[in-house]
């Protein structure tokens, strides 16, 4: 394996001059990769994933996921939606072109003149906070994408069927092709791959 | 037939989390026997017959005030009042059932640790209706105080008229109002069986162990509900809507019983807070509980709020004035203020602080919420109930024509005579009190034969 040093990381390349995405390792059962997963996070790895057909419980304990921005973002986004909502409504029938409607009250809020705005507000609220939530999730997980490197693997298809995988990217600080081949197997790994670009 | 898990749940080893694995060799766990589920036997005895009797003093001597009249007070004031604190009361038991029963229906693991306390808040609940009889009973005597669909003078009017079948049957307008008796015979009766009988089969299995008791419940529970919801329903229009009969509102059953199980939610994380202070339900009750807990509460604060303000938003729009009576009595004399506080305070200021999975999760924060969870279903019981005890001075011009009606005192109505409402709703509170201390006392606190306590006892919520 050769190895060039570019201007600010390390990029690992393979003898037939590919760069290496990362190493690919296959586990038996759904314990064993827990436990491996455990000790990759403990080994201090942040870039790396674990893949397997069905959602296991605690994995994000496992891997040390650190609970996620996005309720924060979904919050203000619908704070955004309904302050603008109330703000259309209030500019455009009370400011903009004043409509009586079944002479009902507008724009005297003393005298209730908010009630009618009330639904579209919540509306709007909630398609924001929708919105923010799907752009932000697919952002958050860098979707969508076209291929991923991991597909070129025709071992890597068991991991939607009956095997668990995990790939340590060679993008981590603390990717070594030696030390961490060398931990997926302490781990128990029961196959270990190299996975080009 | 209820599928039942056979064996305990699938053991945690294989997914690697021992963390979350209760001790299961040998029986019951520790953390399900002795001191960590028990009372002493008599506890809390002294200070449940001290509430209970003093709730019923202030009960009596509130009903008395009202019959006297002192203070300025009037007996439709009084019963009004007295309706106000006996459906708190009997919201929180029927928002406890409903959580029991819809527990049983969805197989919910995670409840089975709390669902002993939930059953002794639903175990009030024939009490509660029982506490409804006197004020029933002086309506029918006097013929109609607050419910002014039972005068004779109103005999003539012809909406009541249109009505008179759903009140009157096989009676007539102005009689004695037989199908309106016979209903609360029937919820009367339907409640207790209900009631008793869940808890008959839950107390059983912790004495026999039988799995199959869990199924029975489901079973109960299949038919049960769909017939306790009626009954929720038809008891909010009979009690609730009908003091004002020319109202109508289709929502007022949905509304009635999202206040219900808003507020029974907040009395059951209570009882528990008061539990693991107490320091019983070790290990039995987590952070989990209260975040699960915690959502059901925000769940029911946005549910009531949608519920509210689309009853009032069909009115409001549609502008039929037998409808819109009923909200403008309520926008204004000073009821409007209560109006605001039911909208900040049961939705709006709980909604923003429920967000957070932090508070739901603090079991020190959560006292404070679900106290004032439970004053906002006395504060919306009253907005219901207390403006109809009101009736404001009507001004006319020389013709006798109508030109305004104005507010009766200077003090505005909420406040003339309040102490009697501060005596009827805090003396239905002491009794209820008093009846649910002595009632987790007497018996485990957890239905230990659970076939779920497994998964409830390790429960955790994976997000």
């Amino acid at each position: 394996m050769a190895v060039s040093v570019a201007a600010q990381k390390t990029v690992y390349m393979t003898e037939n001059n590919e760069q290496v995405h990362g190493i690919l390792a296959e586990f038996a059962s759904p314990a064993d990769l827990y436990h491996a997963a455990e000790k990759v996070r403990d080994a201090g790895y942040d870039k790396w994933d674990t893949y397997t057909p069905f959602p296991i419980h605690g994995m994000e304990e496992a891997m040390g996921i650190k609970r996620t921005i996005l309720p924060v973002f979904v919050f203000f986004g619908g704070m955004t939606g309904a302050g603008l909502g109330f703000l259309m409504q209030w500019w455009i029938s009370t400011q903009e072109y004043q409509m009586m409607v079944q002479g009902k009250p507008f724009g005297d809020f003393a005298s209730g003149g908010w009630q009618n705005f009330v639904p579209i507000t919540f509306e709007l609220g909630i398609l924001l906070s929708a919105f923010t939530a799907i752009i932000g999730m697919f952002a958050l997980n860098g979707l969508p994408r076209h291929n991923h490197p991991l597909m070129k693997k025709e071992r890597f298809l068991a991991s939607s069927d009956d095997k668990f995988f995990i790939c340590i990217e060679a993008g981590d600080a603390k990717f070594n092709p030696e030390k961490t081949r060398d931990l997926l197997e302490r781990a128990g790994a029961t196959s270990i791959e190299l996975v080009e670009e | 037939m209820t599928a039942l898990p056979t064996s305990l749940p699938h053991d945690a080893h294989q997914h690697g989390h021992e963390h979350r694995h209760a001790p299961v060799e040998g029986g019951l766990p520790q953390r399900l026997r002795g001191d960590n589920i028990n009372f002493p036997q008599g506890a809390g005895g002294g200070i449940s017959m001290a509430l209970m009797v003093l709730g019923v003093l202030l009960v009596a001597g509130g009903l008395a005030a009202a019959f006297s009249g002192a203070g300025g007070v009037s007996l439709k004031h009084g019963i009004a009042a007295y309706l106000v604190g006996a459906f708190t009361v009997l919201a929180i038991c029927i928002g406890a059932t409903f959580f029991v029963m819809v527990n049983y229906l969805v197989n919910s693991g995670w409840t089975s640790t709390i669902r002993r306390q939930v059953e002794n808040i639903m175990a009030f609940l024939p009490y509660a209706w029982l506490l409804l009889l006197p004020a029933l009973a002086i309506e029918i005597a006097k013929g109609g105080v607050l419910f002014t669909w039972m005068n004779k003078e109103n005999a003539t009017d012809y909406l009541l008229n249109k009505k008179a079948t759903y009140f009157f049957f096989p009676l007539h307008v102005g009689e004695f109002p037989a199908f309106f008796v016979v209903r609360t015979l029937f919820y009367g009766l339907f409640w207790w069986f209900i009631t008793s009988s869940l808890i008959r089969l839950s107390n059983e299995q912790d004495r026999t162990g039988d799995r199959w008791l869990t199924a029975k419940a489901v079973r109960l529970c299949s038919w049960g509900l769909p017939v306790f919801a009626l009954t929720i329903a038809f008891s909010g229009f009979d009690y609730l809507m009908s003091p004002d009969f020319k109202f109508f509102s289709t929502m007022w059953g949905v509304y009635f019983f999202a206040g219900a199980v808003f507020s029974a939610i907040a009395t059951i994380t209570l009882v528990i807070n008061v539990l693991l202070r107490k320091g019983k339900l070790k290990g039995c009750v987590s952070e989990e509980h209260f975040h699960d807990l915690g959502k059901f509460q925000f769940a029911f604060t946005v549910f009531w709020a949608y519920i509210g303000f689309s009853q009032y938003f069909l009115i409001y729009y549609a502008n039929i004035p037998e409808e819109t009576a009923f909200y403008n009595h309520r926008n204004a004399f000073g009821w409007d203020k209560l109006g605001i506080l039911l909208m900040v305070g049961h939705f709006i200021a709980p909604f923003f602080i429920l967000l957070s999975r932090h508070v739901k999760k603090h079991f020190n924060l959560m006292i404070p919420i679900s106290l004032w969870c439970i004053a906002m279903q006395v504060a919306d019981m009253f907005w219901i109930l207390r403006p109809m005890a009101y009736t404001p001075t009507p001004l006319k011009d020389a013709n006798g024509v109508l030109i305004a009606v104005q507010e009766a005192t200077s003090v505005g109505p909420g406040l003339a005579g309040g102490y009697l409402d501060a005596l009827l709703i805090f003396g239905m509170f002491a009794i209820f009190a008093g009846y649910l201390i002595r009632k987790v006392a007497s018996g485990p606190l957890v239905a230990v034969n659970d076939p779920r306590i497994h998964e409830a006892v390790g429960h955790k919520n994976y997000v």
